[in-house]
């Protein structure tokens, strides 16, 4: 760790640094010490130094070996890496949603209407089911005849394909939602439960469990 | 600077979507997490799972986080839940891991100590931490009395700056200086010692 002597900037990081753990950093300079600390391994080995350094003061059972620190953090990156992107709705950072996830919620909403256009077409084509009322309460598959089968999974796997691609999706089935999404979701509440709408529909009803995680 | 949270400013950035800020939170806290969940689950090949399940369960969770109690409080009460679960986990299905099915196939002393000195409890690992503790206290009193004074108030008293510099009657300025000064003076002591263990980088 030579090179940090002739490195005069790393000291003023450092300082930066000391300062944010205590929480007495300006709020200006927050992005700026949490950058370093994401590009400059320096930075990195002293964030972990000071934290160290306070856990055994307060306590020396505390003093754990640099490797496993290091393998902690390491495998919980991994993990952390299949997580979706944390967003929680804050009206400060509103106007900053990336273009992606708007992309996608432009797309899910698209999706679900030529999902329900789709029914609606065939169904009439096909006429397999005249009443009206009918088409509001989105008639589950298997009561409809093959050629809307068809139609329903493109249009269900075109919802699949660009929530996936965003990366929205978690292995079990936990979804970041997309403030405006629900609102759509609320106000078509009657499509929610449909088949017509394929597997978006299932993951849709596991995404009302996100408070499991925080009992 | 009124926050009450000290990790209130990282939090926030983990809301706006920086994973890595997260993952700043988990540097702090893993240690402490750990030791926590060995006080509650006795076998130790379970203590890094548990807490790193703790850790992704305070993720997912932290759009909810509200800021009523400190971030360490809340993140406590996860690891507790996660311990909990794990350990009725446990109980149903005794099989979870091959530890705590050699420990019921052959219940003797021996062999149950030789289950606990996993990756954590190595001599090698015991040895390494007690050698950080040293290290760490005679730098500290090789400090001079301000910059000691400084981070005692600090790490173990928990004032904030400000109160630190109404206790030594000097600016905020001066105790952000102190603190960082002693920090880099123990944390000189401490860089050899850990480079010269496989030069990892972080």
């Amino acid at each position: 760790m030579s090179q940090r002597s002739e490195n005069k900037l790393s000291s003023s990081v450092d300082e930066d640094l000391s300062s944010l753990m205590d929480g007495e950093l300006n709020a200006g300079d927050v992005g700026k010490a949490c950058a370093r600390w994401r590009e400059d391994p320096d930075a990195r080995g002293s964030w972990h130094l000071y934290q160290l350094i306070g856990d055994v003061l307060r306590s020396e059972d505390l003093a754990s070996p640099l490797q496993r620190d290091q393998a902690f953090l390491s495998a919980l990156q991994r993990r952390l890496e299949k997580e979706p992107v944390v967003l929680a709705p804050s009206p400060a950072v509103a106007h900053e949603r990336s273009p992606r996830r708007t992309w996608t919620g432009a797309a899910a909403v698209a999706a679900g209407f030529a999902a329900v256009a789709g029914v609606l077409v065939v169904t009439q084509m096909s006429g397999s089911s005249p009443d009206p009322q009918t088409y509001a309460s989105a008639p589950s598959v298997d009561r409809l005849s093959s050629p809307v089968q068809a139609v329903n999974l493109q249009a269900a796997s075109g919802i699949e394909a660009s929530a996936v691609n965003a990366q929205v999706i978690v292995p079990n089935g936990q979804l970041i939602r997309d403030v405006r999404l629900d609102e759509y979701l609320a106000a078509h509440k009657k499509f929610g439960g449909s088949s017509a709408l394929g597997s978006p529909s299932g993951f849709l009803r596991n995404a009302a469990v996100t408070d499991d995680n925080s009992r | 600077m009124t926050s009450t949270d000290v990790d209130a400013p990282l939090i926030e950035r983990v809301k706006q979507g920086d994973v890595k800020a997260f993952e700043m939170l988990v540097v702090k806290y893993q240690r402490r997490i750990e030791r926590l969940i060995g006080r509650m689950v006795r076998d130790v090949d379970l203590v890094p799972d548990i807490a790193q399940e703790t850790f992704i369960r305070a993720y997912r969770a932290i759009p909810q986080f509200r800021g009523d109690s400190a971030f360490y409080t809340w993140l406590y009460r996860i690891a507790v839940n996660t311990a909990k679960k794990a350990l009725v986990d446990l109980k149903r299905d005794p099989l979870v891991t091959e530890s705590a099915r050699a420990a019921r196939d052959d219940d003797d002393e021996t062999s149950r100590v030789e289950n606990e000195l996993t990756d954590g409890e190595t001599p090698e690992a015991v040895l390494a931490s007690k050698e950080i503790a040293a290290a760490v206290n005679a730098a500290i009193e090789a400090l001079s009395e301000d910059l000691r004074q400084a981070i005692t108030l600090r790490e173990i008293e928990g004032l904030s700056y400000e109160e630190i510099a109404e206790a030594m009657n000097c600016p905020i300025g001066t105790v952000r200086s102190r603190i960082f000064r002693a920090r880099e003076a123990i944390a000189l002591r401490l860089r050899p010692l850990l480079d010269t263990r496989e030069g990892e980088r972080w």
